[in-house]
């Protein structure tokens, strides 16, 4: 995942490596996820998680498209 | 191949160490750390990169990327508490101080402009006032700021370097 400046500039980088556009957040929505993803990563108790575990992360954080269906 | 038990305090110890060090223990030191043989910790290397708990240079045993963590320098740096970690990337940088609890500096490079920027964690919310390099033409507000996601999450293991 990288880093632009603007729609612009992600519209640019897809074209010069002839890649389809993803989904592009902001640098907000993208903390808020981090929270909810990276929250627990420390604790003995993490062994990954199931794919309801991440489909409701994606809920909690507001991405509901088909771009983020697990 | 030992129990779970051992394979996930194997995972906790690898994180420990990010944490600690800024960097990956090698598999001898997490073989020292646990009292086995190297032939064992590289089993257990091996497991946890197949059940995706962090990643492998192929063909190694060195961790590539224990997320948020990176084993090699990349261009989003996170400093914290006086340490400065790398991160994979533009989600990772923020990763990292979601997973330490901490406040931190984020100094990273946009894609395309190759302009710099420095993001700030403070009490747990993100800075609303990024400061661009000092050569930067405009001011940029976060909700400028965008992290483009190239691979929908059905896709993002098959090739986790390029995700």
């Amino acid at each position: 995942m990288l880093l632009f400046q603007s729609e612009e500039w992600v519209d640019k980088w897809c074209k010069r490596n002839n890649l389809e556009r993803g989904e592009v957040l902001t640098i907000n929505q993208v903390w808020e996820l981090s929270k909810l993803w990276y929250g627990n990563r420390m604790s003995l108790e993490y062994h990954g998680r199931s794919f309801e575990q991440v489909a409701e992360i994606f809920r909690q954080a507001g991405l509901t498209s088909k771009f983020w269906y697990v | 191949m030992k129990d779970d038990n051992v394979l996930w305090q194997v995972r906790h110890f690898v994180y420990a160490h990010f944490a600690e060090t800024t960097r990956p223990p090698s598999v001898d030191e997490t073989a020292a750390h646990f009292g086995i043989s190297i032939e064992e910790a590289s089993e257990l290397y091996q497991e946890l990169n197949n059940r995706h708990a962090f990643f492998l240079e192929p063909g190694t045993m060195a961790i590539r990327m224990a997320n948020p963590f990176s084993g090699i320098p990349t261009d989003f740096k996170v400093h914290v508490n006086g340490k400065t970690y790398f991160a994979n990337c533009a989600w990772d940088m923020l990763g990292i101080p979601a997973t330490l609890h901490c406040d931190a500096v984020i100094d990273a490079v946009f894609t395309e402009s190759n302009e710099t920027i420095r993001l700030e964690i403070k009490n747990g919310e993100l800075a609303q006032s990024p400061t661009l390099a000092p050569h930067a033409s405009a001011g940029v507000t976060n909700h400028q700021l965008l992290v483009h996601f190239p691979l929908p999450f059905a896709r993002w293991y098959d090739d986790l370097v390029f995700t």
